[in-house]
Protein backbone atom coordinates (compact mmCIF):
# COMPACT_ATOMS: atom_id res chain seq x y z
CA UNK A 1 0.00 0.00 0.00
CA UNK A 2 1.50 3.34 -1.10
CA UNK A 3 1.88 5.90 1.60
CA UNK A 4 0.94 9.80 1.44
CA UNK A 5 -2.66 8.80 -0.30
CA UNK A 6 -3.46 11.76 -2.61
CA UNK A 7 -6.68 13.57 -1.55
CA UNK A 8 -8.14 13.15 -5.33
CA UNK A 9 -8.15 9.56 -5.01
CA UNK A 10 -10.16 9.47 -1.69
CA UNK A 11 -12.74 6.36 -1.85
CA UNK A 12 -16.41 8.51 -2.05
CA UNK A 13 -19.78 6.51 -3.39
CA UNK A 14 -21.91 8.30 -6.06
CA UNK A 15 -23.47 10.67 -3.47
CA UNK A 16 -20.43 12.84 -2.91
CA UNK A 17 -19.83 15.59 -5.23
CA UNK A 18 -15.83 16.94 -4.85
CA UNK A 19 -15.59 20.94 -4.85
CA UNK A 20 -11.92 21.41 -5.92
CA UNK A 21 -10.01 24.24 -3.94
CA UNK A 22 -9.06 26.28 -6.85
CA UNK A 23 -13.22 26.02 -7.73
CA UNK A 24 -13.86 27.36 -3.90
CA UNK A 25 -10.64 29.77 -4.01
CA UNK A 26 -11.84 31.43 -7.21
CA UNK A 27 -15.79 31.48 -6.59
CA UNK A 28 -15.51 35.53 -6.65
CA UNK A 29 -18.66 35.86 -3.99
CA UNK A 30 -16.43 34.73 -1.23
CA UNK A 31 -15.51 31.43 0.43
CA UNK A 32 -18.83 29.74 1.61
CA UNK A 33 -18.82 28.18 5.51
CA UNK A 34 -21.90 27.08 6.57
CA UNK A 35 -24.24 28.96 4.45
CA UNK A 36 -22.92 32.30 4.66
CA UNK A 37 -20.33 34.18 1.95
CA UNK A 38 -17.92 37.02 1.98
CA UNK A 39 -21.00 39.26 2.76
CA UNK A 40 -21.73 40.98 6.26
CA UNK A 41 -21.50 38.02 9.02
CA UNK A 42 -23.31 37.43 12.20
CA UNK A 43 -23.05 34.79 14.68
CA UNK A 44 -24.80 31.80 13.66
CA UNK A 45 -28.02 31.84 16.39
CA UNK A 46 -31.11 29.83 15.32
CA UNK A 47 -32.67 33.34 15.64
CA UNK A 48 -30.83 34.56 11.91
CA UNK A 49 -33.87 33.75 9.52
CA UNK A 50 -31.48 31.78 8.06
CA UNK A 51 -29.63 29.93 10.51
CA UNK A 52 -31.52 26.72 10.74
CA UNK A 53 -30.79 26.20 6.79
CA UNK A 54 -26.92 27.68 7.78
CA UNK A 55 -26.52 25.10 10.64
CA UNK A 56 -28.13 22.41 8.16
CA UNK A 57 -25.11 23.30 5.43
CA UNK A 58 -22.41 23.35 8.44
CA UNK A 59 -23.44 19.90 9.85
CA UNK A 60 -22.68 18.84 5.86
CA UNK A 61 -19.60 20.23 6.37
CA UNK A 62 -19.03 18.31 9.57
CA UNK A 63 -19.83 15.41 8.51
CA UNK A 64 -17.07 15.26 5.51
CA UNK A 65 -14.61 16.56 7.56
CA UNK A 66 -15.38 13.84 9.81
CA UNK A 67 -14.99 11.43 7.00
CA UNK A 68 -11.42 13.49 6.09
CA UNK A 69 -9.99 13.33 9.79
CA UNK A 70 -10.64 9.56 10.21
CA UNK A 71 -8.61 9.58 6.99
CA UNK A 72 -6.35 11.47 8.07
CA UNK A 73 -5.96 9.85 11.79
CA UNK A 74 -5.35 6.44 9.84
CA UNK A 75 -3.19 7.50 7.35
CA UNK A 76 -0.69 8.84 9.73
CA UNK A 77 -0.86 5.27 11.63
CA UNK A 78 0.14 4.29 8.58
CA UNK A 79 2.48 6.93 6.62
CA UNK A 80 5.12 6.59 9.23
CA UNK A 81 7.70 3.94 10.59
CA UNK A 82 7.06 2.82 13.77
CA UNK A 83 10.12 4.24 16.24
CA UNK A 84 12.41 5.52 13.42
CA UNK A 85 9.41 8.31 12.21
CA UNK A 86 7.08 7.79 15.38
CA UNK A 87 6.57 6.23 18.79
CA UNK A 88 4.32 3.81 18.56
CA UNK A 89 2.36 5.61 21.86
CA UNK A 90 1.69 8.02 18.76
CA UNK A 91 0.23 5.86 16.41
CA UNK A 92 -1.86 4.25 19.37
CA UNK A 93 -3.11 7.80 19.76
CA UNK A 94 -3.88 7.92 16.52
CA UNK A 95 -5.85 5.02 16.05
CA UNK A 96 -7.89 5.74 19.30
CA UNK A 97 -9.28 8.96 17.15
CA UNK A 98 -9.72 6.64 14.39
CA UNK A 99 -11.95 5.09 16.58
CA UNK A 100 -13.63 8.84 17.34
CA UNK A 101 -14.05 10.35 14.38
CA UNK A 102 -15.62 7.00 12.89
CA UNK A 103 -18.31 7.60 15.80
CA UNK A 104 -18.21 10.86 14.92
CA UNK A 105 -19.13 10.11 11.42
CA UNK A 106 -22.22 7.95 12.45
CA UNK A 107 -23.37 10.68 14.85
CA UNK A 108 -22.91 13.23 12.30
CA UNK A 109 -25.11 10.93 9.17
CA UNK A 110 -27.50 10.95 12.23
CA UNK A 111 -27.39 14.88 12.91
CA UNK A 112 -27.87 15.75 9.49
CA UNK A 113 -30.69 13.24 8.29
CA UNK A 114 -32.00 14.89 12.12
CA UNK A 115 -31.88 18.56 10.47
CA UNK A 116 -33.37 17.23 7.13
CA UNK A 117 -29.40 16.93 5.23
CA UNK A 118 -29.35 14.31 2.36
CA UNK A 119 -25.40 12.63 2.46
CA UNK A 120 -23.60 14.60 -0.35
CA UNK A 121 -26.73 17.32 -0.67
CA UNK A 122 -23.61 19.96 -0.67
CA UNK A 123 -20.37 19.48 -2.04
CA UNK A 124 -17.71 18.33 -0.46
CA UNK A 125 -14.05 20.06 -0.78
CA UNK A 126 -10.47 18.12 0.68
CA UNK A 127 -8.56 20.97 2.03
CA UNK A 128 -8.78 19.13 5.44
CA UNK A 129 -7.76 15.47 4.19
CA UNK A 130 -4.25 18.00 2.05
CA UNK A 131 -3.32 19.28 5.44
CA UNK A 132 -2.93 15.55 6.78
CA UNK A 133 -0.82 14.89 3.94
CA UNK A 134 2.35 16.49 5.19
CA UNK A 135 5.00 14.29 4.97
CA UNK A 136 6.62 15.63 8.61
CA UNK A 137 4.90 14.22 10.96
CA UNK A 138 5.10 16.75 13.11
CA UNK A 139 3.83 19.11 11.07
CA UNK A 140 0.88 16.84 10.32
CA UNK A 141 -0.11 16.86 13.58
CA UNK A 142 0.53 20.26 14.29
CA UNK A 143 -1.94 21.02 11.17
CA UNK A 144 -4.42 18.55 12.19
CA UNK A 145 -4.51 17.64 15.78
CA UNK A 146 -4.32 21.57 16.58
CA UNK A 147 -5.33 23.79 13.47
CA UNK A 148 -7.92 21.49 12.37
CA UNK A 149 -9.16 19.63 15.71
CA UNK A 150 -8.95 22.79 17.31
CA UNK A 151 -11.67 24.94 14.49
CA UNK A 152 -13.41 21.46 15.26
CA UNK A 153 -13.84 22.54 19.19
CA UNK A 154 -14.94 26.29 18.05
CA UNK A 155 -17.69 24.95 15.29
CA UNK A 156 -18.96 22.10 17.67
CA UNK A 157 -19.51 24.41 20.66
CA UNK A 158 -21.74 26.89 18.32
CA UNK A 159 -23.44 24.02 17.06
CA UNK A 160 -23.77 22.69 20.75
CA UNK A 161 -24.97 26.72 21.59
CA UNK A 162 -27.04 26.47 18.25
CA UNK A 163 -29.22 23.51 19.78
CA UNK A 164 -29.71 24.52 23.37
CA UNK A 165 -31.00 28.23 22.11
CA UNK A 166 -33.35 26.51 19.80
CA UNK A 167 -34.26 23.96 22.67
CA UNK A 168 -33.26 21.45 20.08
CA UNK A 169 -31.86 18.28 22.76
CA UNK A 170 -30.95 16.19 20.21
CA UNK A 171 -28.19 18.67 18.35
CA UNK A 172 -27.26 20.02 21.50
CA UNK A 173 -25.93 17.12 23.68
CA UNK A 174 -24.43 15.39 20.40
CA UNK A 175 -22.33 17.95 19.55
CA UNK A 176 -21.13 18.11 23.33
CA UNK A 177 -20.21 14.26 23.27
CA UNK A 178 -18.11 15.59 19.77
CA UNK A 179 -16.69 18.35 21.44
CA UNK A 180 -15.31 16.01 24.47
CA UNK A 181 -13.36 14.27 21.99
CA UNK A 182 -11.96 17.04 20.29
CA UNK A 183 -10.81 18.41 23.15
CA UNK A 184 -8.74 15.05 23.73
CA UNK A 185 -7.78 15.33 19.92
CA UNK A 186 -6.56 19.10 20.63
CA UNK A 187 -4.62 17.91 23.53
CA UNK A 188 -2.67 15.32 21.89
CA UNK A 189 -1.10 17.02 19.48
CA UNK A 190 -0.42 19.74 21.93
CA UNK A 191 1.38 16.58 24.01
CA UNK A 192 2.98 14.78 21.18
CA UNK A 193 4.54 18.86 19.42
CA UNK A 194 5.89 18.88 22.87
CA UNK A 195 7.28 15.40 23.12
CA UNK A 196 8.74 15.15 19.66
CA UNK A 197 10.31 18.36 19.20
CA UNK A 198 11.91 18.41 22.73
CA UNK A 199 15.53 18.99 21.81
CA UNK A 200 14.64 20.45 18.42
CA UNK A 201 13.50 23.68 18.23
CA UNK A 202 13.90 24.70 14.62
CA UNK A 203 11.62 21.61 13.99
CA UNK A 204 9.07 23.46 16.54
CA UNK A 205 8.79 26.44 14.92
CA UNK A 206 8.35 25.11 11.85
CA UNK A 207 5.32 22.87 12.43
CA UNK A 208 3.62 26.53 14.62
CA UNK A 209 4.66 28.46 11.18
CA UNK A 210 2.33 25.24 9.00
CA UNK A 211 -0.08 25.40 12.24
CA UNK A 212 -0.50 29.13 11.47
CA UNK A 213 -0.97 28.47 7.80
CA UNK A 214 -3.35 26.11 8.36
CA UNK A 215 -5.62 28.14 10.64
CA UNK A 216 -4.96 30.65 7.98
CA UNK A 217 -6.63 28.77 5.44
CA UNK A 218 -9.68 27.94 7.77
CA UNK A 219 -10.60 31.36 8.66
CA UNK A 220 -12.05 31.74 5.81
CA UNK A 221 -12.23 35.29 5.74
CA UNK A 222 -12.94 35.95 9.09
CA UNK A 223 -15.58 33.79 9.87
CA UNK A 224 -14.08 31.95 13.10
CA UNK A 225 -13.38 34.51 16.10
CA UNK A 226 -14.28 36.16 19.49
CA UNK A 227 -16.60 39.20 17.61
CA UNK A 228 -20.68 39.36 17.42
CA UNK A 229 -20.26 38.54 13.41
CA UNK A 230 -17.97 35.82 13.90
CA UNK A 231 -20.54 32.84 12.67
CA UNK A 232 -18.36 30.75 14.45
CA UNK A 233 -16.92 31.59 18.12
CA UNK A 234 -13.36 31.06 19.45
CA UNK A 235 -13.66 28.82 22.83
CA UNK A 236 -11.02 30.24 24.73
CA UNK A 237 -11.99 27.93 27.36
CA UNK A 238 -11.85 24.82 25.46
CA UNK A 239 -8.74 25.86 23.88
CA UNK A 240 -6.99 25.96 27.23
CA UNK A 241 -7.89 22.42 28.44
CA UNK A 242 -6.37 21.60 24.98
CA UNK A 243 -3.10 22.81 25.72
CA UNK A 244 -3.28 26.23 24.10
CA UNK A 245 -1.62 29.53 25.31
CA UNK A 246 -3.43 32.94 26.14
CA UNK A 247 -1.03 33.76 23.22
CA UNK A 248 -1.55 31.12 20.58
CA UNK A 249 -5.18 31.95 21.13
CA UNK A 250 -4.97 35.72 21.06
CA UNK A 251 -3.31 35.08 18.04
CA UNK A 252 -6.15 33.12 16.02
CA UNK A 253 -8.43 35.98 16.93
CA UNK A 254 -5.77 38.34 16.12
CA UNK A 255 -5.64 36.71 12.36
CA UNK A 256 -9.64 36.32 12.40
CA UNK A 257 -9.93 40.13 12.35
CA UNK A 258 -7.18 40.27 9.45
CA UNK A 259 -9.01 38.24 7.33
CA UNK A 260 -12.79 39.82 7.53
CA UNK A 261 -10.57 43.54 7.42
CA UNK A 262 -9.04 41.99 4.29
CA UNK A 263 -12.87 41.34 2.93
CA UNK A 264 -13.99 44.58 4.03
CA UNK A 265 -10.97 46.80 2.22
CA UNK B 1 -49.22 33.30 -21.94
CA UNK B 2 -46.88 34.25 -19.13
CA UNK B 3 -44.29 37.21 -19.57
CA UNK B 4 -41.35 36.45 -17.80
CA UNK B 5 -37.82 39.13 -17.28
CA UNK B 6 -35.08 38.58 -16.17
CA UNK B 7 -32.20 40.94 -14.45
CA UNK B 8 -30.12 40.97 -15.54
CA UNK B 9 -30.12 38.93 -18.90
CA UNK B 10 -26.51 37.56 -18.60
CA UNK B 11 -24.30 36.85 -15.46
CA UNK B 12 -20.98 37.22 -14.48
CA UNK B 13 -20.16 35.52 -11.15
CA UNK B 14 -22.09 32.65 -11.88
CA UNK B 15 -23.05 30.41 -14.78
CA UNK B 16 -26.50 30.70 -14.86
CA UNK B 17 -28.74 30.39 -18.03
CA UNK B 18 -30.89 33.41 -18.43
CA UNK B 19 -32.86 31.30 -20.73
CA UNK B 20 -33.17 28.60 -18.71
CA UNK B 21 -34.39 30.46 -15.65
CA UNK B 22 -37.34 31.68 -17.51
CA UNK B 23 -38.36 28.79 -18.87
CA UNK B 24 -38.55 27.37 -15.51
CA UNK B 25 -40.22 30.39 -14.28
CA UNK B 26 -42.72 30.15 -17.14
CA UNK B 27 -43.26 26.38 -16.52
CA UNK B 28 -44.47 26.98 -12.67
CA UNK B 29 -46.12 30.05 -13.18
CA UNK B 30 -48.47 28.05 -15.87
CA UNK B 31 -48.71 24.93 -13.41
CA UNK B 32 -50.10 27.68 -10.46
CA UNK B 33 -52.24 29.17 -12.75
CA UNK B 34 -50.24 32.55 -13.25
CA UNK B 35 -50.27 31.70 -16.70
CA UNK B 36 -51.60 35.63 -17.69
CA UNK B 37 -49.22 37.01 -15.58
CA UNK B 38 -46.12 39.09 -16.11
CA UNK B 39 -43.12 38.57 -13.82
CA UNK B 40 -40.13 40.40 -13.67
CA UNK B 41 -37.14 38.34 -11.78
CA UNK B 42 -34.14 40.48 -10.05
CA UNK B 43 -31.38 38.14 -9.03
CA UNK B 44 -28.52 39.12 -7.43
CA UNK B 45 -25.70 36.96 -8.86
CA UNK B 46 -22.80 38.70 -6.15
CA UNK B 47 -24.54 36.87 -3.18
CA UNK B 48 -24.68 33.05 -2.35
CA UNK B 49 -27.31 33.22 0.37
CA UNK B 50 -30.29 32.14 -0.42
CA UNK B 51 -32.83 34.95 0.49
CA UNK B 52 -35.72 35.73 -1.79
CA UNK B 53 -38.57 38.21 -1.34
CA UNK B 54 -41.92 39.69 -3.08
CA UNK B 55 -40.52 43.09 -4.06
CA UNK B 56 -44.39 43.79 -5.49
CA UNK B 57 -47.54 41.91 -5.79
CA UNK B 58 -49.15 44.03 -8.68
CA UNK B 59 -47.02 43.76 -10.95
CA UNK B 60 -45.19 40.66 -10.29
CA UNK B 61 -41.74 41.39 -9.04
CA UNK B 62 -39.73 38.50 -7.51
CA UNK B 63 -36.08 39.42 -5.55
CA UNK B 64 -33.66 36.24 -4.72
CA UNK B 65 -30.22 36.07 -4.13
CA UNK B 66 -28.22 33.73 -6.58
CA UNK B 67 -27.81 30.91 -3.91
CA UNK B 68 -31.43 30.46 -4.08
CA UNK B 69 -31.30 29.33 -7.28
CA UNK B 70 -27.79 27.35 -7.17
CA UNK B 71 -27.39 23.76 -7.28
CA UNK B 72 -25.60 22.83 -3.72
CA UNK B 73 -23.65 20.40 -5.35
CA UNK B 74 -21.96 22.38 -7.85
CA UNK B 75 -21.84 26.11 -6.50
CA UNK B 76 -21.87 28.80 -9.01
CA UNK B 77 -24.09 26.38 -11.51
CA UNK B 78 -27.83 26.63 -11.70
CA UNK B 79 -30.15 24.25 -9.64
CA UNK B 80 -33.02 23.75 -11.43
CA UNK B 81 -35.37 22.28 -8.94
CA UNK B 82 -34.44 24.55 -6.43
CA UNK B 83 -35.11 27.72 -8.49
CA UNK B 84 -38.14 25.72 -9.80
CA UNK B 85 -39.41 25.70 -5.64
CA UNK B 86 -38.19 28.94 -4.89
CA UNK B 87 -40.15 30.76 -7.77
CA UNK B 88 -42.66 28.36 -6.77
CA UNK B 89 -42.55 29.08 -2.91
CA UNK B 90 -43.24 33.35 -3.97
CA UNK B 91 -45.65 32.98 -6.38
CA UNK B 92 -48.02 30.75 -4.04
CA UNK B 93 -47.59 33.18 -1.66
CA UNK B 94 -48.99 35.98 -4.15
CA UNK B 95 -52.05 33.78 -5.02
CA UNK B 96 -52.53 33.40 -1.02
CA UNK B 97 -53.01 37.27 -0.48
CA UNK B 98 -55.28 37.88 -3.75
CA UNK B 99 -57.46 35.15 -1.76
CA UNK B 100 -59.99 36.93 1.03
CA UNK B 101 -58.59 34.38 3.53
CA UNK B 102 -55.69 35.61 3.40
CA UNK B 103 -56.80 39.42 3.70
CA UNK B 104 -55.56 40.01 7.14
CA UNK B 105 -52.41 38.41 6.99
CA UNK B 106 -49.46 40.67 8.15
CA UNK B 107 -47.53 42.72 5.72
CA UNK B 108 -44.23 40.56 4.69
CA UNK B 109 -42.11 43.35 6.20
CA UNK B 110 -43.78 42.40 9.79
CA UNK B 111 -44.39 38.96 9.71
CA UNK B 112 -42.93 37.52 12.72
CA UNK B 113 -40.36 34.07 11.54
CA UNK B 114 -42.66 31.89 13.07
CA UNK B 115 -45.48 32.88 11.22
CA UNK B 116 -43.74 32.93 8.03
CA UNK B 117 -42.19 29.35 8.34
CA UNK B 118 -45.72 28.62 9.39
CA UNK B 119 -47.11 29.83 6.26
CA UNK B 120 -44.03 28.59 4.13
CA UNK B 121 -44.78 24.71 5.53
CA UNK B 122 -48.63 25.18 4.27
CA UNK B 123 -47.19 26.65 1.05
CA UNK B 124 -43.80 23.85 0.53
CA UNK B 125 -46.71 21.24 1.50
CA UNK B 126 -49.16 22.05 -0.80
CA UNK B 127 -45.92 22.67 -3.76
CA UNK B 128 -45.27 19.19 -2.60
CA UNK B 129 -48.43 17.89 -3.65
CA UNK B 130 -47.81 18.90 -6.95
CA UNK B 131 -44.27 17.65 -7.60
CA UNK B 132 -42.86 21.55 -7.20
CA UNK B 133 -41.31 21.00 -3.64
CA UNK B 134 -39.41 18.61 -2.02
CA UNK B 135 -37.24 18.68 1.24
CA UNK B 136 -39.74 17.61 3.68
CA UNK B 137 -37.39 16.98 6.30
CA UNK B 138 -35.91 20.90 5.51
CA UNK B 139 -38.94 22.55 6.32
CA UNK B 140 -39.97 20.02 9.44
CA UNK B 141 -36.56 21.38 10.67
CA UNK B 142 -37.03 25.12 10.46
CA UNK B 143 -40.78 24.29 11.73
CA UNK B 144 -39.07 23.04 14.96
CA UNK B 145 -36.50 25.92 15.27
CA UNK B 146 -39.78 28.56 15.45
CA UNK B 147 -41.55 26.35 17.08
CA UNK B 148 -39.98 23.66 19.38
CA UNK B 149 -38.56 20.03 19.33
CA UNK B 150 -42.28 18.69 20.37
CA UNK B 151 -44.42 16.31 19.73
CA UNK B 152 -47.09 19.03 19.76
CA UNK B 153 -44.77 20.85 17.20
CA UNK B 154 -44.67 18.16 14.52
CA UNK B 155 -48.17 17.21 14.87
CA UNK B 156 -49.05 20.69 13.74
CA UNK B 157 -46.26 20.60 11.34
CA UNK B 158 -47.92 17.26 9.62
CA UNK B 159 -51.22 19.27 9.83
CA UNK B 160 -49.69 21.98 7.80
CA UNK B 161 -47.72 20.18 5.26
CA UNK B 162 -50.68 18.05 4.58
CA UNK B 163 -53.11 20.53 4.70
CA UNK B 164 -56.13 18.56 4.02
CA UNK B 165 -58.47 21.53 3.41
CA UNK B 166 -57.90 25.43 2.31
CA UNK B 167 -56.86 27.21 5.16
CA UNK B 168 -57.13 30.69 6.23
CA UNK B 169 -54.33 32.96 7.50
CA UNK B 170 -56.36 32.55 10.64
CA UNK B 171 -55.87 29.17 10.48
CA UNK B 172 -51.84 29.37 10.28
CA UNK B 173 -52.04 31.62 12.56
CA UNK B 174 -53.71 29.71 15.13
CA UNK B 175 -51.99 26.67 15.04
CA UNK B 176 -48.80 28.51 14.90
CA UNK B 177 -49.29 30.57 18.25
CA UNK B 178 -51.23 27.51 20.08
CA UNK B 179 -48.13 25.74 19.48
CA UNK B 180 -45.79 28.29 20.59
CA UNK B 181 -47.85 28.39 23.50
CA UNK B 182 -46.68 24.73 24.59
CA UNK B 183 -43.44 25.93 25.01
CA UNK B 184 -41.70 26.09 28.21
Amino acid sequence: MRKIFPAEELARDSRFVRQSNEDRINDPRGARVGGSTGEKLSKLTPNLPNGPDRARALMHGIFVGEIQALEGAGRTCYDFETNTDVPFAMKLDMARQCWDEARHCEISVALAEHMGTEIGEFAENTLLYQAACNPDPVLRLTGVNRALEGLAIDVFNTMKEFGSIAGDPVLEFCEDWMLADEVTHVKMGSDWLRELTLNDKERLTKALEFQKVVDRLFSFNGFRGEDDENPIQLTRRFRELAGFSDEEIDDIAQMSREAAAEIVH
Amino acid sequence: MTEIQIEPNSFEMVFFDAEKIVNLASEVAQILGLGNEQIKLRIDETSSMGRSKIESYEPIILAVDGGAFENTQRPRYLGETRTSETIARLLMRIIDRRSPEFANAPEDDVLDLPLRVAWDTYTAGRLNHIGLSTQMKRRQYQFRNRHGFSDAADKAFTYLWESPNKLAWADIERISVDCRATLV
